[in-house]
């Protein structure tokens, strides 16, 4: 259960955070808060080169209001969302209060659970949902990437070896639209066995249903999510969801299938009630 | 190894140490502090024993590295002697008996105090939540939960500081709307091109596990037919040419050796192994079984495959296959089985798109080999046996080996 072992660097820039990336050709590992790297090197699962602790660097910290969005640092904690309420952004204290445990969420950055990408994790489901924008850094500069076409599949993104997620953007929604957000989790603060997210923005003419803790990447549900915004929770049934869910879950077995589509039902529960 | 000057202050007093930069927290307060009190269960972020405060916060020793901390400070369990709201937790710990081991038992009440500051209002069911996070194996919690709902009731009646909980005001009706689908996040720029070519025919499904492991089956076609596609299962090196990370070092009719070498998001993996072949020539029917270590993680995994090939008409072959494997050691308590499911049929799609587009004949079902069919460079250009060895090597090595 000791790391094997591994340099540490500590960049104040993050200009020097992406040469250094660059620089190392895939050897070097981001530490944003430890919380998934940390019990990966322990294990040695993981066995990077080189660390480059950007757990304190400034420019990720960062939370901004942009007017129609928030611009939300890379490494910005999960507790500083829970405590901090955005408005236009509210769904993402509420959930950040969900993750893991306290002592995991102080620590635990935005950042590196999108780059972790695992597939149960709770902003890789959020941040589509909300419609958010990854916003990545390189040695050329920011590129965006829609939050939704991020993940690509389980601990798989979009990321190259040489870019780090410098913030996410994530757009304001109107002040009557709603959310509803529910988990199956085992155990308080453990990973989830079934997700889903709902937001229904009537001003913006917004509907989206995902769904998380799939074998892939969150999935979106797009006509379950328009039939929703026509007809409140009419729209759910048994039937509705089970052949929304289809396509998105293939075979498998009958309970998990039941937690998927009884996540998806309570999800939709909270946003419509 | 190198070793790294690092200045902490520890409960108050500053320190300065050489240390590893693997290091981890919890380690070098005990071992190098000779601070005791912090405990490691798990060593992987789950128990909460080793729970310190980092900055102010509570934290978890054991993935925090001694060497991150350098200008931070650190509170430990000895270090709260004078503080207030330990106290009427140490005693209220006693008092409802909240501890009988002990081994929880400090980071419990950093825990605790931290609930007690920040949640002062919390009822029962809220504390059991902010405590879900510390494990313990001795009491079942109603103690420990006692103390802490104890705590935070007499401190609520000494301040007379409670706070009414926010009545909420009854929510609007929903108006129906009729939204616009598939709204793509105004800001967004190109999308990566994900490399995942759906195979015409692979219909992933999974049975009834009847035996310990995970059971996978999926078949596809090929535009090819069964004779030709049968000689080219059997040819291991040169499916092995075309699979990145894999290699063969021996092979007979009946048994090969290999190695595969793969990563699955930050974890490598090397597995080394072995599996015995079987074909059955009258029923176009065979199977592999084989198992495998990967020294690094420690790992152990087993796999059996078996294949059956069928006519399936105007010169098509049909594949079908059923994977059944078992993951044993660290590897297997990260990847939770459904991720490494998604891992095979990813692969078995990619295949079954490259099988078609390789063979050549007909028109294949993707155009673009996904990346996990890649040659490695220097490969002769592949004929259509390499192609449909592919395959198998493949899933020989990913299931005997990676699993
Ligand atoms: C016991 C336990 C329970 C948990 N439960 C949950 C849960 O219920 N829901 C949930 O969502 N999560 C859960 N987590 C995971 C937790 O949320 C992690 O904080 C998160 O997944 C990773 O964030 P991190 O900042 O700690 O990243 P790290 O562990 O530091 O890094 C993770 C990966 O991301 C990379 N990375 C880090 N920062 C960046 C960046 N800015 N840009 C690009 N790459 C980066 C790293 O190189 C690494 O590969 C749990 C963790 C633990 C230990
Ligand atoms: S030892 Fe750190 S959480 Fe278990
Ligand atoms: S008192 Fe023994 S583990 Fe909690």
């Amino acid at each position: 259960m000791k790391a094997a072992a591994f340099e540490y660097q500590k960049p104040t820039e993050l200009s020097a955070v992406v040469s250094a990336l660059r620089a190392s050709n895939g050897e070097a590992k981001l530490f944003g808060g430890g919380q998934s790297l940390g019990p990966m090197l322990n294990l040695r699962l993981a066995r990077p080169k080189k660390i480059l602790d950007v757990s304190t660097l400034p420019a990720l910290k960062v939370i901004e209001d942009l007017g129609t969005a928030w611009r939300i640092g890379g490494g910005v904690t999960h507790a500083m969302l829970e405590d901090r309420v955005l408005v236009g952004c509210e769904p993402l204290a509420q959930v950040a209060r969900g993750i893991a445990y306290r002592a995991i969420r102080n620590r635990g950055t935005v950042g590196g659970s999108l780059a972790h990408a695992d597939p149960a994790a709770d902003w890789p489901l959020t941040m589509p949902a909300l419609g958010a924008t990854i916003v990545i850094a390189g040695v050329s500069g920011e590129r965006r990437v829609a939050a939704e076409s991020f993940m690509t599949a389980a601990f798989g993104t979009a990321l190259a070896e040489d870019e780090i997620i410098a913030a996410v953007e994530v757009p304001k929604i109107s002040a009557d639209a709603r959310w509803g957000y529910w988990k199956f989790c085992r155990k308080t603060g453990e990973f989830p066995e079934a997700s889903a997210a709902v937001l229904l923005d009537p001003q913006r003419k917004v509907a989206r249903v995902w769904i998380g803790a799939l074998n892939g990447a969150p999935q979106s549900l797009n006509a379950l999510a328009v039939d929703i915004a026509q007809r409140g929770f009419l729209a759910i049934s048994d039937l509705s969801v089970s052949q929304a869910l289809e396509p998105v879950l293939g075979k498998i077995d009958a309970a998990q299938r039941r937690l998927h589509q009884t996540a998806v039902r309570r999800a939709v529960q909270l946003a419509t009630a | 190894m190198s070793m790294q000057a690092i200045n902490m202050t520890i409960n108050g007093e500053k320190i300065q140490a050489l240390v590893e930069p693997r290091t981890h927290l919890g380690d070098f307060l005990r071992d190098n502090q000779r601070l005791t009190g912090t405990h490691l269960g798990c060593e992987h972020g789950v128990c909460g024993a080793c729970t310190v405060l980092i900055e102010g916060v509570p934290s978890r020793a054991c993935i925090a590295y001694a060497v991150a901390c350098d200008g931070q400070q650190v509170r430990t369990i000895e270090g709260f002697e004078e503080d207030e709201v330990m106290a009427q937790l140490r005693t209220a710990f006693s008092r409802f008996h909240a501890l009988q081991c002990g081994f929880c038992t400090p980071g419990m009440l950093i825990s605790a105090r931290d609930v007690v500051l920040r949640c002062p209002t919390a009822d029962a069911h809220e504390v059991r939540v902010q405590m879900s996070g510390n494990l313990c194996r001795c009491t079942g919690y109603q103690g420990i939960i006692n103390a802490i709902v104890s705590v935070i009731e007499s401190r609520r009646a000494a301040n007379a500081d409670r706070v009414e909980p926010v009545a909420t005001a009854a929510r609007a009706p929903l108006p129906s709307f009729q939204a616009v689908a598939n709204q793509a996040s105004a800001a967004a720029s190109v999308a990566p091109a994900t490399a995942s070519p759906t195979a015409a025919a692979a219909t992933p499904s999974d049975t009834a596990n009847k035996k310990p492991g995970t059971r996978i089956e999926d078949a596809f076609e090929v535009d090819h037919p069964i004779d030709v596609v049968w000689e080219a299962f059997a040819d291991m090196p040169k499916v092995a040419a075309c699979l990145p990370g894999a290699e063969i070092t021996e092979h007979t009719p009946t048994s090969i050796k290999g190695k595969i070498s793969t990563k699955f998001g930050p974890m490598r993996a090397a597995f080394v192994g072995s599996a015995a072949l079987e074909r059955n020539a009258a029923t176009h029917a065979g199977s592999i079984r084989g198992a495998g270590t990967d020294s690094l993680s420690n790992s152990r995994a087993r796999g059996d495959i078996t294949y059956a090939l069928s006519d399936a008409g105007n010169g098509r072959t049909r594949v079908a296959v059923a994977i059944e494997y078992s993951l044993q050691g660290p590897l297997a308590q990260f990847s939770r089985g459904g991720l490494v499911k998604e891992f095979v049929k990813k692969m078995v799609a990619d295949f079954a798109a490259n099988l078609n587009a390789r063979l050549g004949a007909g028109s294949s079902a993707s155009g673009a080999p996904g990346e996990a069919v890649a040659a490695p460079a220097g490969a002769a250009p592949m004929s259509p046996m390499d192609a449909a060895g592919v395959f198998w090597r493949w899933m020989v090595s990913t299931i005997k080996s990676w699993f």
